[in-house]
């Protein structure tokens, strides 16, 4: 016992150190870029959470990234790189703007809708994905690729084209949403308690998923060794489409956020990249649920905090993504097979020395 | 030269595999490393190779001290492992792979020059393998032996042989036991990881019998057989098969019909169907490749058509009580990364979508028990010794009725390990609609079938009850010597 005590805090120690390293190479990164470490970490903390108003903005920034991070569980579960996500968040968008621009988008039930419509479009671009890999072979990631791309040309050909404004056609985006079409908002701040509901939900909905369902097992098992599956008689090309599915339904969900709860109208950047950021989110949190959320949300503040940088302190707002890729870079590093070695020689030797 | 283990411990999870090794080994003599399954052998050749490292302890060779878990530091030393499941590339051909292991460091490469050699190499050593051949296209025994090959290629000097036998053929393995022993004349350290004992008894000179990861003893050969066992083994073990026969209680069912009307084209199949009692065991013999194994996955997959025939009807089996067990364990069988209590959750409480993991737990633990499994119920897959791999699979086996279809079910076994997985599947295979199995021992396929199907050459060419046929007569009808059996 006393023994399992002392792993245990040799584990911890073995964490913060860890953080630490991560944390002075950071301020490292930051000293490089001409600024001051402190001061840049306590605009950040200040820009995402000094105000109630900044809070809640902090909220809707980390609601997209969240979900999409909970998308990105399955298909890694799976044995997927859903590098499609991104065009699974756009498409989620576009279906939101379609239900807006609609006769629908002035009734009061239209947030909802979006919400559905949005979570369709999403789950079939996510299909998508899934068709052209296990019909015709072609590795998710290019797939991916390729459809995020297609996806990126499409909108900017809605927002210049079809759905363009009444005299000009700007890359600026679409006209804005009717106020019927905004995700509500509660007191004076503003509050949006939507896209928190989603992301509760959703996460509830991941982990049991994950953690008590056989779908989950056998995503899972599909995501290890596919050339098993039919020893078990799972279908494991069925499994591809249940995770590129399910995935692409909660990005479309980020994607109807992102539209209707942050920017009311459809602009070309609207993934805003939080794809890409959630893939990083979920390799560094090593697929753990409850990691994911907590590092999503830390991610949420940065960004937040981030946009204040240029305002305070003079330094570009792109500063804000150097840290963030340099963090999951360093910490990836730190995760590394041979640090673990390292560690687990540390604590054999003690268990051994009982 | 010598090779020194000093203190070697290693442990996977809770399982310790190799605990305070110390011995060692020269050349001049042929050693042998003989246990049951899960002893740890494979574990201390696998350090020796560097693809594990040890977590405490040192290995000596010759004067150097080698680096633990570097199989470039190994490699260099000179050593290369012949393992149970061939270490080699699957995406590429014969003639690359010999180019990928080389020590050249050329840009420019002779491939001529290389081909050339590998053939000549090839043609001493009888072995039938085109350099253009896609090494996934061949068959595990293909693979050992071009793995041997290129071995000897790079320069290894010290070679370690994990179970590497099963695929060879009788002449094949004579040739090789002939190469080895020359070249153990010649200085080189050769190390033969093996349950056989006529095979140890055979090529090695000293033996280290190891048990439950710790060493009971290393004796000089030869000596008697019975001595060794008592060693290996707890309890005093007879290798008599329990071979008496007993009705089955399914017969009345019908019987099992194979019809080739769809005609598979990786194999030539016999022209009439076949057919036995349900309730009986069907055994096909062949050698490595000859197609025994992919009769057998062929069933599985349905290009061959299994009925239940009897007096009034014909019945397909759904497919969900096809019950298969592939060779290649760890690559077809299992999920490496999976826990054992995982596996049980997805092949038996398949029926409801939430898992309620306090029953699975349960089930586990009986399930280890009654198998005899050497681990934990969250012991991953991958962490269990190939023995154990076998018996889990065949514990995740649901116990309603059903077609046993089994690919080698005892390949890399001990003696002891084989005999229990026999009394397993014996226990249900009289209950069940039939069970079929592929070996490529003849010992096997005589003890433990009712029916017996010989291959040859990728196609069938004997089939009928066992009383009908004359063990002495099988060598030959699975060489080709004799196709169509006298």
């Amino acid at each position: 016992m006393e023994n399992k005590l002392k792993i245990n805090l040799l584990n911890l120690s073995f964490i913060t150190i860890k953080l630490l390293v991560t944390f002075l190479l950071i301020s490292l990164i930051i000293l490089l870029l001409g600024g001051s470490p402190l001061e840049v970490m306590e605009s950040i903390i200040y820009g995402a959470f000094g105000k109630p108003q900044k809070i809640v903005k902090t909220l809707l920034i980390w609601a997209p990234i969240a979900l999409a991070s909970l998308a990105l569980l399955i298909t890694f579960s799976a044995g997927l790189w859903n590098i499609g996500i991104e065009g699974q968040i756009i498409a989620g968008s576009v279906g939101a703007t379609i239900i807006a621009r609609s006769a629908l988008g002035e009734s009061i039930a239209s947030p909802y809708i979006q919400i559905f419509i949005g979570l369709i479009f999403g789950g079939l671009w996510g299909l998508l994905c899934g068709f052209l890999r296990v019909k015709f072979n072609v590795h998710e990631i290019f797939g991916g690729l390729g459809l995020d791309f297609v996806a990126s040309g499409l909108i900017v050909y809605l927002i210049i084209g079809p759905w363009k404004r009444a005299g000009i056609a700007s890359t600026s985006g679409t006209d804005i949403f009717p106020d019927a079409s905004w995700l509500p908002t509660l007191g004076k701040y503003n509050f949006q308690i939507i896209p928190l509901i989603l992301v509760i939900a959703s996460f509830i909905i991941i982990f049991i998923l994950i953690k008590y369902t056989n779908l989950g097992l056998r995503l899972r098992a599909t995501g290890i060794n596919p050339s098993s599956t039919s020893r078990y008689k799972i279908n494991s090309s069925l499994y591809f489409y249940y995770a590129f599915a399910i995935a692409g339904a909660l990005a479309g969900i980020a994607g109807v956020v992102q539209a209707a709860g942050f920017h009311h109208k459809l602009v070309p950047a609207i993934s805003g990249g939080y794809g890409f950021l959630s893939i990083l989110i979920v390799l560094a949190s090593s697929r753990n649920p409850v990691i994911t959320m907590i590092l999503s949300f830390f991610f949420a503040s940065m960004i937040a905090g981030g946009s204040q940088l240029q305002l305070r302190l003079d330094l570009h707002s792109s500063m804000i993504s150097i840290i963030l890729s340099s963090i999951v870079l360093i910490w990836l590093v730190m995760r590394s097979p041979y640090l673990n070695n390292m560690f687990n020689k540390i604590t054999s030797r003690l268990n051994l020395e009982k | 030269m010598e090779i020194k283990f000093k203190n070697i411990t290693k442990s996977f999870g809770n399982i310790l595999a190799n605990k305070d090794i110390n011995f060692s080994i020269s050349s001049g003599k042929i050693h042998a490393l003989l246990g049951e399954n899960g002893a740890g052998k494979s574990t201390l050749v696998k350090i020796l190779s560097g693809h594990y490292r040890a977590d405490d302890g040192e290995i000596i060779v010759g004067e150097e001290k080698l680096e633990l878990g570097s199989t470039k530091d190994s490699i260099k030393n000179g050593i290369g492992i012949l393992a149970q499941d061939p270490l080699d590339f699957s995406n590429l051909n014969v003639l690359e792979s010999f180019i990928v292991g080389s020590k050249n460091t050329n840009p420019f490469i002779n491939i001529k020059g290389i081909k050339k050699n590998i053939l000549e190499q090839f043609k001493k050593y009888k072995i039938n393998v085109n350099p253009e051949d896609q090494i996934r296209d061949l068959s595990v025994g293909e693979r050992q032996q071009v793995e041997l090959i290129r071995l000897l290629f790079n320069g290894t000097k010290i070679i370690i042989l994990d179970e590497p036998t099963n695929g060879f053929s009788l002449e094949q393995k004579q040739l090789v036991f002939e190469v080895l022993k020359s070249l153990n004349k010649v200085g080189f350290i050769i190390i033969l990881v093996s349950h056989k004992l006529d095979e140890v008894l055979d090529l090695c000179q000293e033996a280290t019998i190891l048990k439950r990861g710790e060493i009971v003893s290393t004796v000089q050969l030869p000596c008697p057989s019975d001595q060794i066992i008592d060693l290996m083994f707890d309890s005093k073990f007879s290798a008599k098969a329990n071979n008496k026969k007993e009705n089955s209680k399914n017969s009345n069912l019908g019987s099992i019909l194979l019809n080739f009307s769809k005609k598979p084209k990786s194999i030539q199949y016999y022209d009439q169907d076949i057919n036995f009692p349900c309730g009986k065991t069907t055994g096909v013999i062949g050698l490595q490749g000859s197609g025994a194994d992919q009769f057998i996955r062929d069933c599985f997959s349905g290009k061959i058509n299994i009925t239940i025939k009897n007096e009034n009807s014909d019945n397909f089996i759904p497919e969900k009580y096809f019950y298969y067990t592939p060779s290649d364990r760890l690559e077809k069988g299992l999920f490496n990364e999976l826990k054992i209590y995982e596996h049980v959750a997805i092949s038996r409480f398949s029926d409801s979508q939430i898992i309620d993991w306090k029953k699975v737990e349960k089930k586990s633990t009986q399930l280890i028990d009654d198998f005899n499994i050497k681990g934990e119920k969250n012991t991953m897959a991958s962490e269990l010794s190939g023995g154990n791999q076998q018996k889990l699979m065949l514990a995740l086996i649901p116990e309603e009725i059903g077609l046993l279809l089994m690919e080698q079910p005892t390949r890399g076994l001990d003696v002891q390990s084989a005999s229990f997985i026999w009394r397993k599947i014996k226990t249900r295979s009289n209950s069940d609609y039939g069970s079929i199995f592929s070996t490529t021992d003849i010992e096997e396929v005589w003890a433990y079938s009712d029916y017996i199907m010989c291959f040859s050459g990728n196609s069938i060419t004997h089939f009928s009850d066992k009383s009908e046929i004359n063990k002495n007569e099988i060598p030959y009808l699975i060489s080709g010597v004799n196709s169509n059996g006298k």
